[in-house]
C-alpha cells in the first residue's frame, strides 16, 4: 500500500468533491425550504430515490437527459404533494409520513423497476442517456482552474448556483421573508394576514423540485444507471447539513462540501487499496462529527451568553 | 370493584368497550383488505391474475407444514425488531438505528461463536446471544447521550449509526475475520455448540422462536407491570408531565434506547445462530426497518408486534411462491407493505369509525 | 370631539360562561382610554372582538360614528384599527424593520427594496416620535424597543385607533415612562388609545378615562382625574362582604410547614420574576397568594417544585430547605402539586385514567414491589379515588383525554391529595376553566385537607375563589409580596387594591 499523499490529494479530489457534492447539497436545499416552514423533512431519502428511477425512465422516454429531469421533477412533485396533504391536512405526525414516504418510494421504485424496465435491482441500459460534461468556455483554459472548475456536469454548477437562488429567494424576497416568518414564528406571521399552510405548501413543493434535481443527477451523471437504494442516505446527510448549518443555504454549503469530500476521498482511498468498507464510513462518521461539534459549540454559546433579552411580552407560561 | 358506584351505567360501558373493539377490528380489517386490493390491482396492471398470484402468496406462506414453520422461524427476527422498535417508539424515541444495531449485534454474537471454543451448547449458546445482545444495546447508546448531554437530535445520529455499523461489519469480516471459504463474504463458521437447536427435525424452526415469544410476553410484561416500564410509558406520553411529577425522563429515555439496541442485537444473533451459521454480509434484507413498520402497525404494542410480524413473514414467503410460481414480482409484497404504512400513518379510518359510532355511545357522562 | 370606537350591548358567549354580557362604552377620537378587570372579567374577549378575532353574539360596534362588522383581524387593520398583543408578534431573528413591514414589504421588482423600507419605517416612526432602530435584530431588541416596532407595525398599516393589551405588564419603570410619553404623544396627533390594564397607578397616570369591568359587564366609565386606586379598586372587586365564604370560623392552625425566605428566581427572559419573596404556611392553613396572572406565580410554584431554579433563597420545608432539590424529593418531603395547566403538566392526555393516579406513588408499595407493579392494588385505589373525588370517568381503564377539564383536575387532585400524606398542598389557579360543580367540589377537598393539617398554598388570580377559601392573603405584584392579612370584612377592597399595584389602604 503506497500510501504517498500527493498522490491522494490531488486536483482531481477537489474536483471529484465538487461532483459528489451535487446530489447532498440539493436534497439539503429542498430540506432548507421545509425546515424553514417548521417542517422537518424525515423524507428527503424517498425523493431522491424517486427521482433518480423517473430520471432513468423519462431519460429512456424521450431520449434526452433533461427529459429525464422533467419527469424526475414532476414525480417529486406528486410525491411532495402527497406528503403534504397527509401532513398538513390530516394532521399525521411528519415524521411518521417522512418514514413511510421513504420506505413507500424504495417500494415503488423496486416495484416499477421490474414493471416499467422489466429488471431486478438495477437498470443500465444504452437507451439512458445521461448529462455529458461541459466545457466552461473561458475556465477550460486556465491551467489550475480548468480541472477544478470545468469539464463538470450542468447540473454541478446548477447545484452551486442555486445556493445563490436559494438564498436570494429566502432572504431577499417577500416569499422567503413570508417562509420562514411562518416556521420561526407562526403567530407574528398570522397576525399579519399570511396563510401558513399555503406556505407549507407550496414550501414542501420548492422541496420536492429541488430534490428532484438532486435525484436525476445521481442516476443520470453520477452514474448512468438507477439501483436500489442509490440515494445511500445523502437525504439523511443533507438533514445533518441543514442542523449544522442552522438553515442557512451558505452554512449548509460547508457541511455539504466537507460530506462531498468524505465520499470523494473515500472512493480516492479504495483506489489506493484501503479497505472500501472503511473508508465509505468517512462520510456518515463525518455527518456524526459535523453534527455533535455543532451541537456541542451551541451548548456552549448558550451558556456563554451574558443575559439574553428574547421576545418578551408577558412570560407564556405566566400569562 | 363491586362497591364503586360508577356514574356511567353498566349497558354504556359495554357499549363502550365493544365499539372500541369494533373499531380496532373494522380499521386492520379495512386497511388490510384495501392494501390488498392495491396490489391486486398493481398485479392485473401487469396483466397477470391476481387471485392465482395471492393463491400462490397463500400457499407460499402457509402451504403445507414445512412453511408455516418456516414462517415461523422467518418472524423471530421480525419479532425482536419490532419489539425493539415498540419500545423506542413508545417513549418517544425515534430509533431509527435498528438496522445498523441489528448487524453489530449478529457480529458479535457470531465472533463469541467462532472464537469460543469448547463450551458446551447450554452454555456457548446463552454466552453467545448475550453477546449479541450487549453489543446491540451498546450501539444504541452513543446517539441517546449526544442527546441527553448535548441535546443532539437522536434520528440522525442512529441513522449514521447504521450505515457506520454495517459497513464496519462488512469490514471485519472481509479483513481481520475473513473465511475464504465462505460462499460470499462471511465469517468463520460459528462452533456447532453455538448453533441455536432446532425445534423439528427437517426445519429451519429452531429455539429462537419461542425466545422470541418469550420475547413478546417478557416485553410485554416490562412495558405494562414493571415499574420502570410505567416510567417509560409515561415519559413517552408526555414528558412535561413527567418531569412535573417526578418521574426520571432521562433514564427513561436512556433505558428505552438501550434496551430496544439489545433486542434487535438479539434478533439479529438469532439469524446468525439460527439460520446461516456465520455472519454473513448483507444478511440482512431491512429486518430492522420492518421492524419499525411492524411496530407502527401494531400501534407500538408489544402483543400486537407477535400478529403483524406474523403478517410480515407470511407475506415475505409468500412472495417469493408467488414470484416462482406466478411470475408476480415480489416487489408487489413491497407495495402493499407500503400502501399498509401510508393508511397506518393516516389513521383515518380508525377516527371514522369512532366518530360514527360517537352517537350510539353517546356519553352523558358530562 | 368625534367618537372614534364604541360598542353598543356587546355579548359574547363561550361554552358555560358569558364573557362579555352587554357591554357598552364609546370612545372618542385622541383619547386615551383604560379598560381595567381582573382576570376574566371580559377585557381580552372584548378586544379581540374589536380586532377582528372574535365575533360578537350581539350587539354592535361603531368605528368613527358607522355600525360595522369586524370579520378578521385583516379588516380591523383597514378600518384603522391595531392592536398591540400581551406576548408579541414579532420574529426574533428579523430586524425590527422589517417586523413592522412583514406582509406588505416594499417591493423592487421581485426583490425587497431594504432601502426603501428602511426610509418608510423611519418615516412613520419619525411622524409619532417613536423612536425605533429599524436595522436592531428584534431579538437584541429590548422589550421597550419590541413594544415600540409592535406600535409603530400597527401605525404603518394605518392604524388610528391602537388597543394594548397589558401593554406594562413587561415593561421596568423607566419604559413604562417612556411609553406613556408617547401614547400621549400619538394621542395628541390625533390617534386613539385602548388600553387593557390591571394596574391602576399607571393607569391614573396616563388615562383620560377609564372604563371598568366585572364579570363581564362594565362596572362604569369614569373620568380617570375624578378617580383615584382605591376607587377603581372598588368597582372592579366590589366592598360587598365575603359572599360564598367557604372556610369554617376557626381552623386550627399549627406550626409553620412552609417558609420562603427571600426567594428570587428568573423568568425564561432572565429578568427577575419573583423577587425577595417572603411567606410562611402553618399547618392546617390556607394562605391564599392573589394577583394578576403574569405577576410571578407560575415562577414561584416552579421553584417550590424544582421546575425552576431558585437565583437566591431558601425554601423550607418542616425546617428542611428544599431550594433546587429534583422535583421528586421535594414531592417526597410532603409538598404535592396542583398544576395551572392540567393538560401540559398535571396529566398524560393519551394515558388511562389509572395511569395518571398512580402516577405519584407508583414505586412504592403497596402499588408495587422492587420491580413490578401490582395491579390489584393498584386498581383498587384506582377505584376508591374515583369514588372518592367522584371523578366521573366510564372506567379506570378511559383515556384520560376524553374526560372533561372538570373531571381532570379532580383525578389530579385525586392523585395528589389521595394518599393523604401530603402536608404542603401547592395548588396553582385550581379551579380555571372548570364547571361550577366540580370547582364547588375542588374547594370542598382543599378545605377538608387543610382541616386534616395540611397547609394549602392557594394561588389563584380569581378574587373569589381566594377570599372564599383563604385564611390568610398575601398578593404578589410585579413579583413582590405583600400581605394583605386575614380575610375580615373589607378585605376584599384591600387585596384588589394591593393586586392593581395600589399601596397602602382603601378607607372601608
Amino acid at each position: 500500500m503506497d500510501f504517498d499523499i500527493s498522490r491522494i490529494i490531488t486536483l482531481s479530489l477537489f474536483a471529484a468533491t465538487l461532483r459528489m457534492t451535487t446530489p447532498i447539497l440539493f436534497a439539503t436545499l429542498g430540506g432548507i425550504f421545509s425546515s424553514h416552514t417548521g417542517i422537518f423533512h424525515v423524507g428527503l431519502e424517498g425523493l431522491l430515490d424517486i427521482a433518480a428511477f423517473f430520471a432513468v425512465v423519462g431519460s429512456v422516454k424521450t431520449g434526452s437527459p433533461w427529459g429525464g429531469l422533467l419527469y424526475a421533477i414532476v414525480a417529486c412533485l406528486v410525491a411532495s404533494l402527497v406528503f403534504a396533504f397527509v401532513h398538513l391536512e390530516l394532521k399525521a405526525n411528519e415524521i411518521i409520513v417522512g418514514l413511510a414516504l421513504n420506505i413507500f418510494a424504495g417500494g415503488l421504485t423496486n416495484f416499477l423497476l421490474v414493471a416499467m424496465l422489466d429488471s431486478t435491482g438495477f437498470y443500465q441500459s444504452p437507451l439512458i442517456k445521461g448529462f455529458s460534461q461541459v466545457d466552461v468556455p473561458v475556465l477550460k483554459d486556465i491551467p489550475v482552474m480548468n480541472e477544478l472548475l470545468s469539464g463538470h456536469f450542468p447540473l454541478v454548477y446548477f447545484s452551486f448556483l442555486f445556493v445563490l437562488i436559494v438564498y436570494i429567494l429566502l432572504y431577499r424576497t417577500p416569499f422567503g421573508f413570508h417562509l420562514r416568518a411562518v416556521g420561526e414564528k407562526t403567530a407574528a406571521a398570522e397576525a399579519v394576514g399570511i396563510n401558513p399552510k399555503k406556505i407549507r405548501y407550496i414550501g414542501l413543493m420548492i422541496c420536492g423540485t429541488l430534490c428532484g434535481l438532486g435525484g436525476t443527477f445521481l442516476s443520470l451523471s453520477y452514474l448512468n444507471m438507477f439501483s436500489e437504494g442509490i440515494s445511500a442516505g445523502r437525504g439523511w446527510v443533507a438533514l445533518a447539513a441543514i442542523n449544522f448549518g442552522e438553515m442557512k443555504p451558505l452554512r449548509s454549503l460547508v457541511a455539504c462540501l466537507i460530506f462531498g469530500f468524505a465520499d470523494a476521498l473515500a472512493l480516492r482511498l479504495q483506489q489506493f487499496g484501503l479497505p472500501s468498507q472503511v473508508v465509505l464510513m468517512l462520510p456518515y462518521a463525518s455527518t456524526l462529527i459535523v453534527l455533535i461539534a455543532s451541537a456541542i459549540s451551541r451548548e456552549a454559546k448558550k451558556n456563554a451568553a451574558a443575559k439574553q433579552t428574547k421576545i418578551g411580552g408577558a412570560a407564556e407560561a405566566g400569562a | 370493584m363491586k362497591n364503586i358506584v360508577m356514574k356511567t351505567p353498566f349497558k354504556q360501558r359495554l357499549k363502550m368497550i365493544l365499539a372500541e373493539t369494533v373499531t380496532q377490528i373494522a380499521n386492520y380489517a379495512i386497511i388490510l383488505i384495501l392494501s390488498l386490493l392495491v396490489g391486486a390491482m398493481v398485479i392485473y396492471l401487469t396483466g397477470k391474475d391476481p387471485i392465482a398470484a395471492y393463491q400462490a402468496l397463500w400457499k407460499g406462506a402457509f402451504g403445507n407444514w414445512y412453511k408455516v414453520t418456516d414462517t415461523l422461524d422467518r418472524s423471530t427476527v421480525l419479532i425482536f425488531s419490532g419489539l425493539a422498535a415498540a419500545i423506542a417508539f413508545r417513549t418517544s424515541i425515534f430509533n431509527l438505528g435498528l438496522e445498523g444495531q441489528l448487524y453489530i449485534g449478529a457480529f458479535a454474537a457470531a465472533l463469541v461463536g467462532f472464537t469460543v471454543k469448547g463450551l458446551p451448547t447450554g452454555l456457548h449458546v446463552p454466552l453467545c446471544l448475550l453477546a449479541g445482545a450487549l453489543a446491540g444495546g451498546i450501539w444504541s447508546l452513543p446517539p441517546i447521550i449526544f442527546k441527553l448531554k448535548w441535546k443532539v437530535p437522536v434520528m440522525v445520529p442512529t441513522l449514521m449509526l447504521n450505515y457506520i455499523g454495517i459497513l464496519f461489519t462488512s469490514y471485519l469480516i472481509a479483513f481481520p475475520f475473513k473465511d475464504p471459504t465462505a460462499p460470499m463474504a462471511g465469517s468463520p463458521v460459528l462452533e456447532a455448540t453455538a448453533r441455536l437447536p432446532k425445534l423439528l427435525r427437517g426445519h429451519t424452526l429452531n429455539i429462537g422462536f419461542p425466545l422470541a415469544l418469550a420475547a413478546v410476553f417478557l416485553v410485554y410484561w416490562f412495558m405494562f407491570r414493571t415499574k420502570l416500564g410505567y416510567e417509560l410509558r409515561l415519559v413517552g406520553y408526555n414528558p412535561s408531565f413527567a418531569a412535573s411529577t417526578g418521574l426520571p425522563v432521562k433514564r427513561s429515555s436512556f433505558l428505552a434506547m438501550m434496551i430496544s439496541g439489545m433486542l434487535v442485537g438479539l434478533g439479529g444473533s438469532i439469524v446468525i445462530m439460527g439460520f446461516f451459521g456465520r455472519f454473513m454480509g448483507g444478511f440482512s434484507v431491512g429486518y430492522g426497518w420492518d421492524g419499525m413498520m411492524i411496530s407502527l402497525l401494531a400501534q407500538n404494542h408489544p402483543l400486537g408486534v407477535l400478529p403483524a410480524s406474523l403478517f410480515y413473514a407470511a407475506l415475505a414467503n409468500g412472495a417469493l411462491t408467488m414470484q416462482s410460481t406466478t411470475g408476480v414480482p415480489q416487489t408487489v409484497v413491497v407495495m402493499v407493505k407500503g400502501t399498509i404504512m401510508f393508511f397506518v400513518t393516516v389513521q383515518i379510518f380508525s377516527s371514522a369509525i369512532r366518530r360514527r359510532f360517537q352517537k350510539w355511545t353517546s356519553t352523558s357522562a358530562e | 370631539m368625534a367618537e372614534a370606537i364604541a360598542v353598543r350591548e356587546i355579548t359574547k358567549c363561550f361554552p358555560g360562561v358569558l364573557a362579555n354580557d352587554k357591554v357598552s362604552f364609546s370612545v372618542e377620537t385622541g383619547e386615551i382610554r383604560a379598560i381595567v378587570g381582573e382576570n376574566g372579567a371580559g377585557k381580552t374577549t372584548l378586544m379581540n372582538m374589536l380586532y377582528g378575532l372574535y365575533h360578537p353574539d350581539g350587539g354592535q360596534i361603531f368605528v368613527k360614528g358607522e355600525e360595522v362588522k369586524i370579520p378578521n383581524a385583516r379588516a380591523a387593520i383597514e378600518m384603522g384599527i391595531g392592536m398591540v398583543h400581551q406576548h408579541f408578534k414579532l420574529v426574533p431573528s428579523y430586524t425590527l424593520g422589517q417586523n413592522i413591514v412583514l406582509g406588505i414589504e416594499p417591493k423592487k421588482g421581485l426583490l425587497i427594496d431594504e432601502d426603501s423600507l428602511v426610509k418608510s419605517v423611519q418615516e412613520v416612526s419619525g411622524k409619532y416620535g417613536l423612536a425605533v432602530d429599524v436595522n436592531k435584530v428584534a431579538a437584541d431588541a429590548s422589550v421597550g424597543e419590541q413594544q415600540r416596532a409592535e406600535i409603530v407595525k400597527a401605525l404603518y398599516r394605518g392604524a388610528d385607533i391602537l388597543i394594548l393589551d397589558e401593554p406594562t405588564a413587561v415593561l421596568t419603570d423607566m419604559e413604562t415612562e417612556e411609553l406613556f410619553v408617547m401614547l400621549r404623544g400619538l394621542a395628541n396627533n390625533g390617534k386613539t388609545i385602548l388600553f387593557i390594564s390591571h394596574k391602576l397607578r399607571e393607569v391614573l397616570a396616563i388615562s383620560d378615562n377609564t372604563t371598568v369591568m366585572r364579570q363581564g359587564k362594565v362596572v362604569g366609565s369614569v373620568k380617570t382625574s375624578e378617580s383615584d386606586s382605591c376607587k377603581l379598586a372598588e368597582m372592579m372587586v366590589g366592598r360587598e362582604t365575603i359572599e360564598g365564604r367557604m372556610r369554617k370560623e376557626d381552623p386550627e392552625i399549627g406550626a409553620v410547614v412552609l417558609e420562603l425566605k427571600k426567594v428570587n428566581v428568573l423568568n425564561s427572559r432572565e429578568s427577575l420574576a419573583v423577587e425577595d419573596v417572603d411567606l410562611e404556611l402553618h399547618s392546617g392553613e390556607i394562605l391564599g397568594i392573589a394577583g394578576v396572572d403574569g405577576n410571578g406565580q407560575e415562577e414561584l410554584t416552579e421553584a417550590i417544585m424544582g421546575l425552576r431554579p431558585l437565583v437566591s433563597g431558601e425554601i423550607l420545608v418542616n425546617g428542611v430547605n428544599i431550594a433546587n432539590r429534583t422535583n421528586r424529593q421535594i414531592r417526597e418531603s410532603g409538598v404535592a402539586y396542583i398544576p395551572s395547566d392540567r393538560n401540559r403538566a398535571g396529566v398524560a392526555v393519551e394515558a388511562h385514567v389509572w395511569e395518571n393516579l398512580l402516577a405519584g406513588e407508583y414505586y412504592i408499595p403497596p402499588y408495587s414491589g422492587s420491580i413490578n407493579l401490582h395491579p390489584r392494588s393498584i386498581h383498587s385505589n384506582a377505584c376508591v379515588l374515583v369514588e372518592r373525588y367522584q371523578i366521573s370517568t366510564p372506567g379506570i381503564k378511559t383515556q384520560t383525554g376524553h374526560l372533561s377539564g372538570g373531571n381532570v383536575q379532580r383525578l389530579i387532585v385525586g392523585r395528589e391529595l389521595g394518599s393523604d400524606k401530603a402536608m404542603v398542598v401547592v395548588a396553582s389557579q385550581p379551579t380555571r376553566g372548570i364547571d361550577i360543580a366540580g370547582t364547588e367540589a375542588i374547594r370542598k377537598i382543599l378545605l377538608e385537607y387543610a382541616d386534616r393539617g395540611a397547609g394549602v398554598l392557594l394561588i389563584s388570580a380569581d378574587l373569589d375563589e381566594v377570599l372564599a377559601l383563604s385564611d390568610r392573603i398575601v398578593v404578589l405584584y410585579e413579583g413582590k409580596h405583600k400581605e394583605a392579612g386575614p380575610v375580615v370584612d373589607g378585605i376584599r377592597l384591600q387585596v384588589g387594591h394591593l393586586m392593581t399595584g395600589g399601596e397602602g389602604e382603601c378607607p372601608v
